[in-house]
Protein backbone atom coordinates (compact mmCIF):
# COMPACT_ATOMS: atom_id res chain seq x y z
CA UNK A 1 0.00 0.00 0.00
CA UNK A 2 1.27 2.92 -1.44
CA UNK A 3 1.28 6.38 1.19
CA UNK A 4 -1.49 8.35 -0.61
CA UNK A 5 -3.45 5.25 -0.45
CA UNK A 6 -2.71 4.80 3.20
CA UNK A 7 -3.53 8.61 3.50
CA UNK A 8 -6.86 7.51 1.76
CA UNK A 9 -7.51 4.93 4.17
CA UNK A 10 -7.06 7.23 7.29
CA UNK A 11 -9.58 9.96 5.59
CA UNK A 12 -12.37 7.20 5.48
CA UNK A 13 -12.17 5.45 8.10
CA UNK A 14 -15.05 5.45 10.28
CA UNK A 15 -14.85 2.62 12.60
CA UNK A 16 -12.15 2.63 15.39
CA UNK A 17 -12.94 -1.33 16.44
CA UNK A 18 -11.16 -3.04 13.91
CA UNK A 19 -13.28 -6.57 14.01
CA UNK A 20 -12.95 -10.40 11.81
CA UNK A 21 -15.18 -10.33 9.56
CA UNK A 22 -16.95 -13.90 7.57
CA UNK A 23 -17.98 -12.46 4.46
CA UNK A 24 -20.22 -15.28 2.53
CA UNK A 25 -20.46 -14.04 -0.36
CA UNK A 26 -21.02 -15.90 -4.20
CA UNK A 27 -20.94 -12.91 -7.10
CA UNK A 28 -16.57 -12.93 -7.09
CA UNK A 29 -16.56 -8.91 -8.07
CA UNK A 30 -18.89 -7.94 -4.73
CA UNK A 31 -16.77 -10.07 -2.82
CA UNK A 32 -13.67 -8.38 -4.03
CA UNK A 33 -14.95 -4.65 -3.66
CA UNK A 34 -16.51 -5.51 0.04
CA UNK A 35 -13.26 -7.22 0.87
CA UNK A 36 -11.63 -3.50 -0.29
CA UNK A 37 -14.29 -1.17 1.44
CA UNK A 38 -13.98 -4.13 4.79
CA UNK A 39 -9.88 -4.30 4.54
CA UNK A 40 -8.69 -0.63 3.34
CA UNK A 41 -11.69 1.35 4.41
CA UNK A 42 -12.93 0.03 7.78
CA UNK A 43 -9.05 -1.98 8.38
CA UNK A 44 -11.49 -5.15 9.29
CA UNK A 45 -9.75 -8.44 8.60
CA UNK A 46 -12.26 -10.16 6.72
CA UNK A 47 -12.77 -14.19 5.75
CA UNK A 48 -14.63 -15.20 2.60
CA UNK A 49 -17.11 -17.66 1.94
CA UNK A 50 -18.15 -18.34 -1.52
CA UNK A 51 -21.43 -20.31 -0.77
CA UNK A 52 -23.85 -20.98 2.31
CA UNK A 53 -22.39 -24.39 2.91
CA UNK A 54 -18.96 -22.89 3.05
CA UNK A 55 -20.23 -20.12 5.45
CA UNK A 56 -22.09 -22.15 7.87
CA UNK A 57 -18.71 -24.43 7.56
CA UNK A 58 -16.53 -21.31 8.51
CA UNK A 59 -18.92 -19.76 11.27
CA UNK A 60 -18.52 -23.12 13.33
CA UNK A 61 -15.40 -24.03 13.30
CA UNK A 62 -13.75 -19.87 13.80
CA UNK A 63 -14.33 -17.02 15.58
CA UNK A 64 -15.93 -13.96 14.24
CA UNK A 65 -17.34 -10.58 15.14
CA UNK A 66 -19.76 -9.80 12.37
CA UNK A 67 -20.93 -12.10 9.74
CA UNK A 68 -21.66 -10.35 6.47
CA UNK A 69 -23.94 -12.61 4.33
CA UNK A 70 -25.23 -12.24 0.85
CA UNK A 71 -29.20 -13.22 0.48
CA UNK A 72 -28.73 -15.20 -2.33
CA UNK A 73 -26.39 -17.53 -2.79
CA UNK A 74 -25.70 -21.45 -4.09
CA UNK A 75 -26.37 -24.16 -1.81
CA UNK A 76 -27.74 -22.35 1.39
CA UNK A 77 -29.26 -18.73 0.62
CA UNK A 78 -28.50 -16.55 3.38
CA UNK A 79 -31.33 -16.71 5.45
CA UNK A 80 -30.55 -20.37 5.58
CA UNK A 81 -27.57 -20.01 6.23
CA UNK A 82 -28.87 -16.92 9.07
CA UNK A 83 -31.26 -19.64 10.64
CA UNK A 84 -28.76 -22.61 10.76
CA UNK A 85 -26.09 -20.57 12.60
CA UNK A 86 -28.85 -19.19 14.90
CA UNK A 87 -30.33 -22.97 15.68
CA UNK A 88 -26.69 -24.15 16.60
CA UNK A 89 -26.81 -21.38 19.45
CA UNK A 90 -24.31 -18.44 17.65
CA UNK A 91 -24.89 -15.13 18.54
CA UNK A 92 -22.47 -12.80 16.55
CA UNK A 93 -24.28 -10.44 14.68
CA UNK A 94 -25.64 -11.02 11.21
CA UNK A 95 -25.89 -8.41 8.23
CA UNK A 96 -27.17 -9.29 5.16
CA UNK A 97 -26.48 -8.04 1.80
CA UNK A 98 -29.65 -8.04 -0.08
CA UNK A 99 -30.56 -6.84 -3.72
CA UNK A 100 -33.91 -7.81 -2.71
CA UNK A 101 -35.99 -6.09 0.33
CA UNK A 102 -37.21 -8.65 2.37
CA UNK A 103 -36.54 -6.93 5.59
CA UNK A 104 -39.50 -8.50 7.96
CA UNK A 105 -37.38 -12.04 7.20
CA UNK A 106 -34.16 -9.93 8.60
CA UNK A 107 -35.63 -8.59 11.51
CA UNK A 108 -37.38 -11.54 12.75
CA UNK A 109 -33.69 -13.02 13.13
CA UNK A 110 -33.03 -10.27 14.77
CA UNK A 111 -30.41 -9.38 11.69
CA UNK A 112 -29.20 -6.13 9.93
CA UNK A 113 -29.45 -5.64 6.41
CA UNK A 114 -27.30 -3.87 3.85
CA UNK A 115 -29.36 -3.25 0.66
CA UNK A 116 -27.16 -2.89 -2.52
CA UNK A 117 -26.23 -1.93 -4.62
CA UNK A 118 -24.41 0.19 -1.35
CA UNK A 119 -22.28 3.03 -1.52
CA UNK A 120 -18.51 1.70 -0.74
CA UNK A 121 -17.25 4.32 1.08
CA UNK A 122 -20.02 4.50 3.45
CA UNK A 123 -19.96 0.72 4.16
CA UNK A 124 -18.14 0.81 7.14
CA UNK A 125 -20.03 3.17 8.69
CA UNK A 126 -23.22 1.34 7.93
CA UNK A 127 -22.16 -1.28 9.70
CA UNK A 128 -21.18 0.63 12.32
CA UNK A 129 -24.57 1.91 12.63
CA UNK A 130 -26.28 -1.19 12.20
CA UNK A 131 -23.80 -2.98 15.17
CA UNK A 132 -24.78 -0.55 17.59
CA UNK A 133 -28.51 -1.25 16.73
CA UNK A 134 -28.30 -4.36 17.07
CA UNK A 135 -26.75 -4.27 20.25
CA UNK A 136 -29.36 -1.92 21.82
CA UNK A 137 -31.81 -4.48 20.56
CA UNK A 138 -29.92 -6.93 22.71
CA UNK B 1 -87.33 -37.75 -11.20
CA UNK B 2 -89.75 -36.12 -13.25
CA UNK B 3 -88.62 -32.84 -14.76
CA UNK B 4 -90.25 -29.54 -14.15
CA UNK B 5 -91.94 -28.97 -17.50
CA UNK B 6 -93.21 -32.39 -17.27
CA UNK B 7 -94.90 -32.85 -13.89
CA UNK B 8 -96.53 -28.86 -14.72
CA UNK B 9 -98.09 -30.32 -17.49
CA UNK B 10 -99.19 -33.54 -15.91
CA UNK B 11 -100.63 -31.71 -13.64
CA UNK B 12 -102.26 -29.38 -15.87
CA UNK B 13 -103.38 -32.16 -18.21
CA UNK B 14 -105.04 -34.14 -15.25
CA UNK B 15 -106.84 -30.90 -13.97
CA UNK B 16 -108.37 -30.21 -17.32
CA UNK B 17 -109.58 -33.69 -17.79
CA UNK B 18 -111.08 -34.17 -14.52
CA UNK B 19 -112.90 -30.42 -14.93
CA UNK B 20 -114.11 -31.98 -18.38
CA UNK B 21 -115.80 -35.24 -16.92
CA UNK B 22 -117.08 -33.38 -14.11
CA UNK B 23 -118.36 -30.43 -15.92
CA UNK B 24 -120.24 -33.30 -18.59
CA UNK B 25 -121.15 -35.38 -15.53
CA UNK B 26 -122.67 -31.48 -14.15
CA UNK B 27 -124.35 -30.78 -17.11
CA UNK B 28 -125.96 -34.36 -18.13
CA UNK B 29 -127.41 -34.87 -14.43
CA UNK B 30 -128.74 -30.92 -14.53
CA UNK B 31 -130.83 -31.46 -18.12
CA UNK B 32 -132.37 -34.89 -16.80
CA UNK B 33 -133.32 -33.48 -13.96
CA UNK B 34 -135.18 -30.67 -15.73
CA UNK B 35 -136.68 -32.88 -17.78
CA UNK B 36 -137.84 -34.84 -14.91
CA UNK B 37 -139.42 -32.05 -13.18
CA UNK B 38 -140.70 -30.57 -16.60
CA UNK B 39 -142.71 -34.20 -17.14
CA UNK B 40 -143.82 -34.21 -13.70
CA UNK B 41 -145.42 -30.54 -13.50
CA UNK B 42 -146.62 -32.44 -16.59
CA UNK B 43 -148.13 -34.92 -15.03
CA UNK B 44 -149.88 -32.87 -13.05
CA UNK B 45 -151.64 -30.85 -15.98
CA UNK B 46 -152.65 -34.01 -17.44
CA UNK B 47 -154.59 -35.71 -14.69
CA UNK B 48 -156.27 -31.96 -15.01
CA UNK B 49 -156.74 -32.43 -18.68
CA UNK B 50 -157.92 -36.36 -18.40
CA UNK B 51 -160.25 -35.61 -15.30
CA UNK B 52 -161.89 -32.58 -17.26
CA UNK B 53 -163.00 -35.02 -19.78
CA UNK B 54 -165.68 -36.89 -18.41
CA UNK B 55 -167.74 -33.78 -18.55
CA UNK B 56 -166.22 -32.67 -21.99
CA UNK B 57 -168.36 -32.15 -24.83
CA UNK B 58 -166.46 -33.59 -27.79
CA UNK B 59 -164.47 -31.24 -29.61
CA UNK B 60 -161.99 -31.72 -32.48
CA UNK B 61 -159.54 -29.17 -31.42
CA UNK B 62 -159.20 -31.11 -27.91
CA UNK B 63 -158.77 -33.97 -29.72
CA UNK B 64 -155.87 -32.69 -31.71
CA UNK B 65 -154.34 -31.62 -27.80
CA UNK B 66 -154.77 -34.84 -26.72
CA UNK B 67 -152.75 -36.08 -29.45
CA UNK B 68 -150.38 -33.61 -29.50
CA UNK B 69 -149.69 -34.31 -25.10
CA UNK B 70 -149.46 -38.57 -26.53
CA UNK B 71 -146.87 -37.60 -28.43
CA UNK B 72 -144.81 -35.77 -26.37
CA UNK B 73 -145.06 -38.81 -23.57
CA UNK B 74 -141.51 -40.46 -22.27
CA UNK B 75 -143.07 -43.82 -21.41
CA UNK B 76 -144.91 -46.09 -23.70
CA UNK B 77 -147.33 -47.71 -20.54
CA UNK B 78 -148.24 -43.95 -20.05
CA UNK B 79 -148.63 -43.33 -23.74
CA UNK B 80 -150.73 -46.70 -23.74
CA UNK B 81 -153.07 -45.88 -21.47
CA UNK B 82 -153.22 -41.71 -22.25
CA UNK B 83 -154.43 -43.69 -26.16
CA UNK B 84 -157.16 -45.77 -24.33
CA UNK B 85 -158.69 -42.16 -22.82
CA UNK B 86 -157.98 -40.68 -26.56
CA UNK B 87 -159.98 -44.05 -28.03
CA UNK B 88 -163.07 -43.86 -25.01
CA UNK B 89 -163.09 -39.98 -25.62
CA UNK B 90 -163.55 -40.76 -29.44
CA UNK B 91 -166.09 -43.33 -29.22
CA UNK B 92 -167.93 -40.92 -26.79
CA UNK B 93 -168.87 -43.60 -24.05
CA UNK B 94 -168.83 -41.79 -20.81
CA UNK B 95 -168.57 -45.28 -18.62
CA UNK B 96 -165.51 -46.12 -20.20
CA UNK B 97 -163.82 -43.10 -20.20
CA UNK B 98 -164.31 -42.56 -16.35
CA UNK B 99 -163.21 -46.10 -16.16
CA UNK B 100 -159.99 -44.92 -17.99
CA UNK B 101 -159.40 -42.06 -16.69
CA UNK B 102 -159.40 -43.30 -13.13
CA UNK B 103 -156.56 -45.95 -14.38
CA UNK B 104 -154.77 -42.74 -16.13
CA UNK B 105 -154.77 -40.79 -12.70
CA UNK B 106 -153.44 -43.53 -10.60
CA UNK B 107 -150.43 -44.47 -13.11
CA UNK B 108 -149.61 -40.65 -12.96
CA UNK B 109 -149.73 -41.28 -9.39
CA UNK B 110 -147.30 -44.18 -9.34
CA UNK B 111 -145.46 -42.12 -12.13
CA UNK B 112 -144.49 -39.47 -9.75
CA UNK B 113 -144.08 -41.19 -6.74
CA UNK B 114 -141.36 -43.55 -8.76
CA UNK B 115 -139.74 -40.12 -10.24
CA UNK B 116 -139.54 -38.66 -6.96
CA UNK B 117 -136.26 -40.48 -5.85
CA UNK B 118 -134.91 -40.40 -9.13
CA UNK B 119 -134.78 -36.44 -9.13
CA UNK B 120 -133.33 -36.35 -5.65
CA UNK B 121 -130.61 -38.81 -7.19
CA UNK B 122 -130.28 -36.40 -9.86
CA UNK B 123 -130.39 -33.15 -7.94
CA UNK B 124 -127.23 -34.27 -5.39
CA UNK B 125 -125.29 -35.75 -8.84
CA UNK B 126 -125.35 -32.07 -10.34
CA UNK B 127 -124.31 -30.53 -6.98
CA UNK B 128 -121.61 -32.88 -6.56
CA UNK B 129 -119.99 -32.95 -9.96
CA UNK B 130 -120.69 -28.85 -10.35
CA UNK B 131 -118.92 -28.42 -7.21
CA UNK B 132 -116.20 -30.68 -8.25
CA UNK B 133 -116.03 -28.96 -11.63
CA UNK B 134 -115.65 -25.51 -9.80
CA UNK B 135 -112.88 -27.27 -7.24
CA UNK B 136 -110.40 -28.72 -9.29
CA UNK B 137 -109.24 -25.86 -11.01
CA UNK B 138 -108.72 -24.56 -7.41
CA UNK B 139 -106.75 -27.84 -6.10
CA UNK B 140 -105.13 -27.49 -9.36
CA UNK B 141 -103.74 -24.44 -8.88
CA UNK B 142 -103.20 -25.26 -5.37
CA UNK B 143 -100.76 -28.10 -6.23
CA UNK B 144 -99.36 -26.13 -8.93
CA UNK B 145 -98.39 -23.29 -6.12
CA UNK B 146 -96.86 -25.84 -4.48
CA UNK B 147 -95.08 -27.63 -6.64
CA UNK B 148 -93.20 -24.20 -7.59
CA UNK B 149 -92.85 -23.16 -4.73
CA UNK B 150 -91.07 -26.58 -3.74
CA UNK B 151 -88.88 -27.04 -6.99
CA UNK B 152 -88.85 -23.67 -8.29
CA UNK B 153 -88.11 -20.85 -5.26
CA UNK B 154 -86.91 -23.09 -3.08
CA UNK B 155 -84.13 -24.44 -5.77
CA UNK B 156 -83.86 -21.04 -6.92
CA UNK B 157 -83.26 -19.87 -3.19
CA UNK B 158 -80.56 -23.18 -2.81
CA UNK B 159 -78.74 -21.95 -5.84
CA UNK B 160 -78.72 -18.62 -4.91
CA UNK B 161 -77.32 -18.95 -1.63
CA UNK B 162 -74.54 -21.21 -3.80
CA UNK B 163 -73.28 -18.58 -5.98
CA UNK B 164 -73.38 -16.46 -2.82
CA UNK B 165 -71.03 -18.78 -1.50
CA UNK B 166 -68.95 -19.01 -4.43
CA UNK B 167 -68.57 -15.29 -3.93
CA UNK B 168 -67.34 -14.86 -0.47
CA UNK B 169 -65.07 -17.59 -0.64
CA UNK B 170 -64.33 -19.04 -3.74
CA UNK B 171 -61.47 -21.59 -3.10
CA UNK B 172 -63.19 -23.72 -0.41
CA UNK B 173 -66.76 -23.58 -2.58
CA UNK B 174 -67.87 -27.18 -2.41
CA UNK B 175 -70.16 -28.42 -5.55
CA UNK B 176 -72.91 -30.09 -5.25
CA UNK B 177 -75.14 -32.69 -6.78
CA UNK B 178 -77.45 -30.81 -9.37
CA UNK B 179 -80.96 -32.16 -9.04
CA UNK B 180 -82.35 -33.82 -12.68
CA UNK B 181 -84.46 -30.88 -13.40
CA UNK B 182 -84.26 -27.56 -15.21
CA UNK B 183 -83.32 -25.53 -12.40
CA UNK B 184 -80.40 -28.65 -12.26
CA UNK B 185 -79.59 -28.06 -15.60
CA UNK B 186 -78.83 -24.39 -14.24
CA UNK B 187 -77.02 -25.46 -11.34
CA UNK B 188 -75.00 -27.33 -13.74
CA UNK B 189 -74.20 -24.72 -15.88
CA UNK B 190 -73.55 -22.51 -12.87
CA UNK B 191 -70.90 -25.21 -11.56
CA UNK B 192 -69.71 -24.97 -14.97
CA UNK B 193 -68.95 -21.52 -14.95
CA UNK B 194 -67.47 -21.32 -11.64
CA UNK B 195 -65.33 -24.19 -12.40
CA UNK B 196 -63.70 -21.93 -15.04
CA UNK B 197 -63.46 -18.70 -12.46
CA UNK B 198 -61.38 -21.62 -10.41
CA UNK B 199 -59.39 -22.10 -12.75
CA UNK B 200 -59.07 -18.83 -14.27
CA UNK B 201 -58.17 -18.12 -10.96
CA UNK B 202 -55.46 -20.33 -10.19
CA UNK B 203 -53.89 -19.87 -13.88
CA UNK B 204 -53.43 -16.02 -12.91
CA UNK B 205 -52.33 -17.04 -9.37
CA UNK B 206 -49.44 -18.87 -11.09
CA UNK B 207 -48.91 -16.06 -13.27
CA UNK B 208 -48.66 -13.88 -10.65
CA UNK B 209 -46.59 -16.77 -8.88
CA UNK B 210 -44.57 -16.16 -11.99
CA UNK B 211 -44.31 -12.38 -12.17
CA UNK B 212 -43.49 -12.45 -8.57
CA UNK B 213 -40.50 -14.84 -9.79
CA UNK B 214 -39.41 -12.53 -11.64
CA UNK B 215 -39.05 -9.13 -9.84
CA UNK B 216 -37.06 -11.06 -7.54
CA UNK B 217 -34.25 -12.50 -10.23
CA UNK B 218 -34.27 -9.30 -12.03
CA UNK B 219 -34.00 -7.53 -8.78
CA UNK B 220 -30.88 -9.44 -7.79
CA UNK B 221 -29.68 -10.03 -11.30
CA UNK B 222 -29.24 -6.36 -12.12
CA UNK B 223 -28.52 -4.91 -8.68
CA UNK B 224 -25.50 -7.25 -8.45
CA UNK B 225 -23.56 -5.93 -11.35
CA UNK B 226 -24.35 -2.67 -10.04
CA UNK B 227 -22.91 -2.93 -6.63
CA UNK B 228 -19.03 -4.07 -8.60
CA UNK B 229 -19.58 -1.18 -10.66
CA UNK B 230 -20.69 1.49 -8.45
CA UNK B 231 -18.17 0.12 -5.66
CA UNK B 232 -15.01 -0.27 -8.18
CA UNK B 233 -16.15 3.46 -9.59
CA UNK B 234 -16.28 4.73 -5.83
CA UNK B 235 -13.37 3.37 -4.47
CA UNK B 236 -11.32 4.73 -7.50
CA UNK B 237 -12.74 7.99 -7.59
CA UNK B 238 -11.96 8.51 -4.05
CA UNK B 239 -8.82 7.77 -4.28
CA UNK B 240 -8.73 4.98 -1.87
CA UNK B 241 -6.77 2.42 -4.71
CA UNK B 242 -4.11 5.43 -5.20
CA UNK B 243 -4.02 8.53 -6.39
CA UNK B 244 -5.51 9.09 -10.14
CA UNK B 245 -4.81 12.29 -12.17
CA UNK B 246 -7.46 14.47 -12.73
CA UNK B 247 -8.29 14.14 -16.51
CA UNK B 248 -9.50 9.73 -15.74
CA UNK B 249 -10.43 11.15 -12.65
CA UNK B 250 -13.02 13.33 -13.91
CA UNK B 251 -14.19 10.20 -16.51
CA UNK B 252 -14.34 8.21 -13.31
CA UNK B 253 -16.81 11.25 -12.05
CA UNK B 254 -18.80 10.95 -15.07
CA UNK B 255 -19.19 7.04 -14.62
CA UNK B 256 -20.32 7.08 -11.07
CA UNK B 257 -23.10 10.13 -11.90
CA UNK B 258 -24.19 8.19 -14.63
CA UNK B 259 -24.28 4.69 -12.71
CA UNK B 260 -26.06 6.38 -9.88
CA UNK B 261 -28.85 7.10 -12.60
CA UNK B 262 -28.90 3.75 -13.81
CA UNK B 263 -29.67 2.38 -10.50
CA UNK B 264 -32.19 4.79 -9.69
CA UNK B 265 -33.94 3.81 -12.74
CA UNK B 266 -33.31 0.45 -12.11
CA UNK B 267 -34.77 1.23 -8.10
CA UNK B 268 -37.78 2.76 -10.17
CA UNK B 269 -38.81 0.51 -12.64
CA UNK B 270 -38.90 -2.53 -9.65
CA UNK B 271 -40.39 0.03 -7.62
CA UNK B 272 -43.38 0.32 -10.25
CA UNK B 273 -43.52 -3.26 -11.00
CA UNK B 274 -43.75 -4.19 -7.63
CA UNK B 275 -46.29 -1.73 -6.86
CA UNK B 276 -48.73 -2.97 -9.87
CA UNK B 277 -47.83 -6.34 -9.36
CA UNK B 278 -49.34 -5.51 -5.65
CA UNK B 279 -46.00 -6.62 -4.36
CA UNK B 280 -45.57 -3.96 -2.16
CA UNK B 281 -47.30 -4.39 0.91
CA UNK B 282 -47.85 -1.27 2.80
CA UNK B 283 -46.67 -0.83 6.70
CA UNK B 284 -49.20 1.36 7.88
CA UNK B 285 -49.49 3.03 11.15
CA UNK B 286 -49.60 6.25 12.92
CA UNK B 287 -47.14 8.70 12.52
CA UNK B 288 -46.83 12.17 13.23
CA UNK B 289 -47.07 14.05 10.24
CA UNK B 290 -44.65 16.77 11.27
CA UNK B 291 -42.00 13.83 11.74
CA UNK B 292 -42.02 12.79 8.48
CA UNK B 293 -42.03 16.31 6.92
CA UNK B 294 -38.84 17.41 8.74
CA UNK B 295 -37.29 13.87 8.31
CA UNK B 296 -37.72 14.01 4.26
CA UNK B 297 -36.96 17.86 3.86
CA UNK B 298 -33.40 17.65 6.18
CA UNK B 299 -32.68 14.86 3.48
CA UNK B 300 -33.04 17.29 0.95
CA UNK B 301 -31.19 19.82 2.31
CA UNK B 302 -27.92 19.50 0.58
CA UNK B 303 -29.68 19.32 -2.41
CA UNK B 304 -32.03 22.42 -1.94
CA UNK B 305 -28.54 24.26 -1.22
CA UNK B 306 -26.80 23.15 -4.08
CA UNK B 307 -29.59 23.79 -6.29
CA UNK B 308 -29.43 27.39 -4.33
CA UNK B 309 -33.11 26.91 -3.75
CA UNK B 310 -34.67 27.38 -0.01
CA UNK B 311 -37.06 25.22 1.69
CA UNK B 312 -39.90 26.53 3.32
CA UNK B 313 -43.16 25.10 5.54
CA UNK B 314 -45.87 26.40 7.00
CA UNK B 315 -47.01 25.12 10.45
CA UNK B 316 -47.67 21.77 9.61
CA UNK B 317 -50.98 20.68 11.90
CA UNK B 318 -50.32 18.39 14.80
CA UNK B 319 -51.51 15.47 13.16
CA UNK B 320 -50.86 11.65 12.80
CA UNK B 321 -51.35 10.26 9.31
CA UNK B 322 -52.11 5.94 9.23
CA UNK B 323 -49.63 5.30 6.26
CA UNK B 324 -46.25 3.73 5.42
CA UNK B 325 -44.03 6.82 6.35
CA UNK B 326 -41.22 5.72 4.20
CA UNK B 327 -43.44 5.36 0.98
CA UNK B 328 -45.25 8.03 2.01
CA UNK B 329 -42.03 9.79 2.72
CA UNK B 330 -40.80 8.62 -1.43
CA UNK B 331 -43.77 10.24 -2.73
CA UNK B 332 -42.64 13.85 -0.64
CA UNK B 333 -38.97 13.47 -2.00
CA UNK B 334 -40.03 12.82 -4.83
CA UNK B 335 -42.47 16.15 -5.27
CA UNK B 336 -40.27 18.22 -3.03
CA UNK B 337 -37.09 17.08 -5.35
CA UNK B 338 -39.11 18.02 -8.57
CA UNK B 339 -39.82 21.31 -6.72
CA UNK B 340 -36.48 22.04 -6.05
CA UNK B 341 -34.97 20.17 -9.27
CA UNK B 342 -37.47 23.47 -11.59
CA UNK B 343 -36.82 25.93 -9.18
CA UNK B 344 -34.85 29.10 -10.55
CA UNK B 345 -32.18 30.08 -8.58
CA UNK B 346 -32.87 32.05 -5.47
CA UNK B 347 -36.60 31.01 -5.23
CA UNK B 348 -38.50 29.04 -2.60
CA UNK B 349 -40.14 25.79 -2.21
CA UNK B 350 -43.13 26.06 0.04
CA UNK B 351 -44.48 22.93 1.67
CA UNK B 352 -48.40 23.40 3.30
CA UNK B 353 -50.36 21.01 4.71
CA UNK B 354 -53.85 21.59 5.27
CA UNK B 355 -57.51 19.73 4.99
CA UNK B 356 -58.90 18.94 1.82
CA UNK B 357 -62.65 19.56 0.52
CA UNK B 358 -63.62 16.19 1.26
CA UNK B 359 -61.87 16.08 4.74
CA UNK B 360 -58.69 14.09 3.66
CA UNK B 361 -55.19 15.30 4.84
CA UNK B 362 -53.72 17.47 1.74
CA UNK B 363 -50.44 18.24 1.15
CA UNK B 364 -49.39 20.75 -1.45
CA UNK B 365 -45.81 21.56 -2.88
CA UNK B 366 -45.60 24.54 -4.28
CA UNK B 367 -42.85 25.79 -6.54
CA UNK B 368 -41.67 28.89 -8.39
CA UNK B 369 -41.01 27.43 -11.42
CA UNK B 370 -41.68 27.85 -15.62
CA UNK B 371 -44.92 25.80 -14.87
CA UNK B 372 -46.60 23.39 -16.76
CA UNK B 373 -48.78 23.21 -19.86
CA UNK B 374 -52.43 21.83 -19.14
CA UNK B 375 -51.50 19.89 -22.19
CA UNK B 376 -48.61 18.32 -20.21
CA UNK B 377 -50.38 18.07 -16.74
CA UNK B 378 -51.94 14.76 -17.41
CA UNK B 379 -48.83 13.21 -19.17
CA UNK B 380 -46.36 13.55 -16.78
CA UNK B 381 -47.75 11.20 -14.27
CA UNK B 382 -47.43 8.45 -16.32
CA UNK B 383 -44.47 6.37 -16.97
CA UNK B 384 -41.32 7.55 -18.87
CA UNK B 385 -42.84 11.06 -19.57
CA UNK B 386 -41.15 14.19 -17.96
CA UNK B 387 -41.62 18.17 -18.27
CA UNK B 388 -39.14 19.34 -20.45
CA UNK B 389 -36.12 21.50 -19.86
CA UNK B 390 -35.31 21.71 -15.93
CA UNK B 391 -34.20 24.96 -15.40
CA UNK B 392 -32.03 23.53 -12.84
CA UNK B 393 -30.83 20.10 -14.10
CA UNK B 394 -28.88 19.18 -10.75
CA UNK B 395 -30.05 15.51 -11.07
CA UNK B 396 -31.82 14.14 -14.20
CA UNK B 397 -35.01 12.33 -13.52
CA UNK B 398 -36.10 8.38 -14.54
CA UNK B 399 -39.17 9.83 -15.82
CA UNK B 400 -41.02 7.09 -13.19
CA UNK B 401 -40.69 9.49 -10.03
CA UNK B 402 -44.32 10.83 -10.41
CA UNK B 403 -45.78 7.67 -11.38
CA UNK B 404 -44.32 6.19 -8.66
CA UNK B 405 -45.78 8.77 -6.41
CA UNK B 406 -49.17 8.30 -7.61
CA UNK B 407 -48.92 4.73 -7.78
CA UNK B 408 -48.12 4.82 -3.84
CA UNK B 409 -50.82 7.91 -2.99
CA UNK B 410 -53.62 5.86 -4.70
CA UNK B 411 -52.13 2.56 -2.65
CA UNK B 412 -53.03 4.81 0.33
CA UNK B 413 -56.68 5.54 -1.02
CA UNK B 414 -55.41 9.06 -1.53
CA UNK B 415 -55.44 11.45 -4.91
CA UNK B 416 -52.48 13.21 -6.52
CA UNK B 417 -52.85 15.90 -8.94
CA UNK B 418 -50.65 19.43 -10.09
CA UNK B 419 -51.92 23.02 -10.59
CA UNK B 420 -49.76 25.21 -12.76
CA UNK B 421 -49.67 28.07 -15.33
CA UNK B 422 -46.89 28.87 -17.40
CA UNK B 423 -44.85 31.27 -16.10
CA UNK B 424 -46.38 30.82 -12.51
CA UNK B 425 -45.07 27.81 -11.15
CA UNK B 426 -46.52 24.88 -10.10
CA UNK B 427 -48.53 23.46 -6.99
CA UNK B 428 -48.20 19.33 -6.94
CA UNK B 429 -50.86 18.07 -4.15
CA UNK B 430 -51.67 14.90 -2.93
CA UNK B 431 -54.28 13.70 -0.15
CA UNK B 432 -54.38 10.67 2.56
CA UNK B 433 -57.59 9.98 3.88
CA UNK B 434 -56.81 8.48 6.95
CA UNK B 435 -55.86 11.12 9.83
CA UNK B 436 -56.60 12.27 13.25
CA UNK B 437 -55.60 14.86 15.49
CA UNK B 438 -52.34 13.75 17.61
CA UNK B 439 -53.16 11.54 20.32
CA UNK B 440 -57.25 11.90 19.78
CA UNK B 441 -59.92 9.98 18.12
CA UNK B 442 -59.96 9.87 14.41
CA UNK B 443 -61.05 12.20 12.46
Amino acid sequence: MDNSSTAAVHQFKESESLMKILLAEDDHNVAVIMQLCLEKIGGHQVVLAVDGAIAVEKASTDTFDLILLDGMMPKKNGLVVAKELRASGLTTPVIFLTAKSDEPAYQELGAGYIAKPFEPTQICAQIDTIMQQLKAQN
Amino acid sequence: MLNLRTLLHLITFCAILGMAWCGYMTFVSGRDYLETQTALEKSIDLRVLAASLEEAPYDERLLKRLQTERANMDRVERQTRFSDIIQSYTARDPKILKNRIQIFVHGEVEFRKKSAPQIERLRDTFIVFGGLAALIPLIGLFIVLLTVNAQVFKGIDRLSRRMMDFLSDRYSFQFSQPDENELGNLQRTFNSLAQQVINTMDELKHLDQAKSEFLSIASHELRTPMTSIKGSLSLLGNGIMGKIDDAPLQLIKIAEVETDRLIRLINDLLDLAKIEARRLPLANDWRIWEETLMTTTSGLVGFAHNAEVQIAFDPAPMVEVFMDRDRIQQVLTNLISNAIKFSPKGSTVRIVTGRSKSGHLLVNVQDQGPGISPDDQDLIFQKFRQGSNPENPVVKGTGLGLAIAKALVEEHGGDIGVESELGHGSTFWFTLPKWRNEQSEAA
